[in-house]
């Protein structure tokens, strides 16, 4: 699906992971205000908590420990949310109207009472990121719209006391950190991500894909099979039609036993 | 010698109505699923979630009804002899305004393709359809190829249904008559599958 987002008008994140100290100060403030009830969460042998994206969790801090040297471990921190693609994969595969929907700042925004509980975008998004309320209502990160609307930033970048989180114009941010020399990820992936990421060392350490890409069978099912398949049923129909009048029915010989007409 | 011969008893009859029923009723509550272009359909169900709860219902009887249907003719349409053989090298004759003769049993070597495609169809729909049901429960991956089959033998099983209704009705008519009513005349009975019409009659065409 092609939907255009004006470059001047798209707001986005850059999140430079090398200022992130693992607070979870973003987590918290998107709880907050989305008023949404603590997980409850297992302990598992990690600082990180809770270990995944939850229905009531839109965005996350992912821990990551690196062993560098013998003996030393490297503490990796990554904040984990939608990335609000330019290419959505969510958008493409959603069949319901308005469920999901582009905002003129790019937001990949959703109206749940539209929303039918198909679950087909949790299988379509690159990053996993969908969940489901108690509902089977799609729920994700949504950029704090209503903040946005009223000229605020996101809950989680304004709580961000580090500034890993900085938010506003995508391309400023993306020019500033390209300024400096910073390596981005996300740049041009997928019509470029609301999310882009300043990382230290390659994205799989991050556990990102490397090329982030609407996966192969949906790709398939949305942009082959789909167009084909509705030629190939008014074809169907037109082929028999033109047998119909072209060869023509085997009408049965005609025969004694054949009731007249009354015609 | 009787003007008809029958084709179908009521069971038979009504189990290929229970199928086709389903199926059209999968048809309608799919078509906005497969495509936003189809989102209309969904208002003949109240809306897109309850075009997916009648899209189960419906799946569940056409997955039992559709195989039971298979199971029980299972014996006339997998077996192929040189007289089918000789209907599949000239196509049945249905791409030529000559007429021709072939010798068939009950089912014709189309026929019998077909049966083996739905059934072969079903049990795919219905396995691809369980795991797009539940998609948390499952690997992404096995869900997204699912997603994918599921559209792909969709298109394919509509397509087969359009060329399938055609035949059973304009294309070849009388032949509705066995579905309808289960008698056929026995002219249509000669024409189409005299090897079975013999067996069925005990008489000689
Ligand atoms: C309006 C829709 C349909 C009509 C008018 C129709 C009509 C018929 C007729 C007349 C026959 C008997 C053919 C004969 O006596 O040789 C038949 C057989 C059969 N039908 Fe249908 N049918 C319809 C839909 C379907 C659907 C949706 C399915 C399955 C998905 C199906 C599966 C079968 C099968 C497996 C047979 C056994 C013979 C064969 O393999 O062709 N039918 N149908
Ligand atoms: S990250 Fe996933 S949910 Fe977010 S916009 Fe991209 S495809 Fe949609
Ligand atoms: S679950 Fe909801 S938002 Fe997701 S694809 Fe289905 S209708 Fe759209």
């Amino acid at each position: 699906m092609a939907d255009a987002i004006k470059a001047e008008n798209r707001k986005g994140f850059l999140v430079d992971t090398s200022r992130c100290i693992g607070c979870r100060s973003c987590q918290v403030a998107c709880k907050q205000w989305n008023k949404m009830a603590a997980d409850k969460t297992v302990e598992q042998g990690s600082y990180e908590n809770p270990r995944d994206l939850t229905p009531a969790l839109y965005n996350r801090i992912r821990f990551l420990e690196v062993g560098e040297e013998p003996g030393g471990v490297n503490w990796l921190f990554l904040n984990e949310r939608c990335m609000h693609c330019g290419e959505a994969g969510c958008m493409k595969v959603c069949p319901s109207p308005g469920a999901l929907y582009r905002t003129k700042e790019g937001v990949v925004a959703y109206n749940k009472e539209k929303c039918i509980s198909c679950k087909y975008c949790v299988s379509a998004c690159p990053f996993n990121v969908p969940r489901y309320d108690s509902d089977d209502k799609v729920s994700k990160c949504h950029l704090c719209l209503d903040r946005l609307s009223g000229g605020m930033p996101p809950a989680c970048a304004k709580a961000c006391p580090t500034g890993t989180l900085k938010f506003g114009k995508r391309s400023d941010l993306i020019a500033d950190a390209q300024a400096t020399g910073k390596q981005l990820y996300g740049v041009n992936d997928l019509g470029g991500l609301g999310v882009v990421y300043a990382l230290e060392g390659p994205p799989e350490r991050y556990g990102l894909p490397a090329t982030p890409h609407i996966p192969l069978s949906i790709f398939l099912w949305k942009d082959v099979i789909k167009p084909l398949g509705i030629l190939g049923f008014w074809g169907s129909i037109g082929a028999m039609l033109l047998h119909y009048v072209t060869i023509g029915p085997k009408k049965i010989d005609e025969a004694p036993e054949k009731e007249e007409r009354h015609e | 010698m009787s003007n008809y011969i029958e084709r179908f008893t009521a069971g038979e009859r009504v189990l290929h109505w229970i199928v086709t029923a389903s199926f059209f009723t999968l048809l309608l509550s799919g078509l906005g699923l497969f495509s936003r272009l189809f989102n209309g359909y969904f208002t003949l169900f109240g809306g897109g979630g309850n075009a997916i709860m009648v899209h189960k219902i419906a799946g569940i009887v056409f997955f039992f009804s559709s195989l039971y249907m298979f199971l029980k003719h299972r014996r006339d349409v997998s077996t192929f002899d040189e007289d089918d053989r000789r209907w599949i090298e000239q196509r049945g004759g249905y791409l030529s305004r000559e007429e021709a003769h072939f010798n068939i049993g009950k089912y014709n070597p189309g026929q019998k393709l077909f049966a083996i495609f739905i059934a072969a169809a079903t049990l795919i729909l219905g396995v691809t359809g369980l795991f797009i049901w539940a998609p948390t429960l499952f690997p992404r991956w096995i869900v997204q190829l699912s997603l994918m089959i599921h559209g792909l033998m969709f298109v394919g099983t509509v397509m087969f249904v359009v060329v399938h209704v055609y035949l059973a009705t304009i294309g070849n008519p009388g032949t509705i008559e066995a579905m309808l009513y289960g008698d056929v005349r026995s002219m249509w009975a000669k024409r189409h599958h005299p090897k079975w019409y013999k067996e069925a009659s005990g008489e000689n065409p």
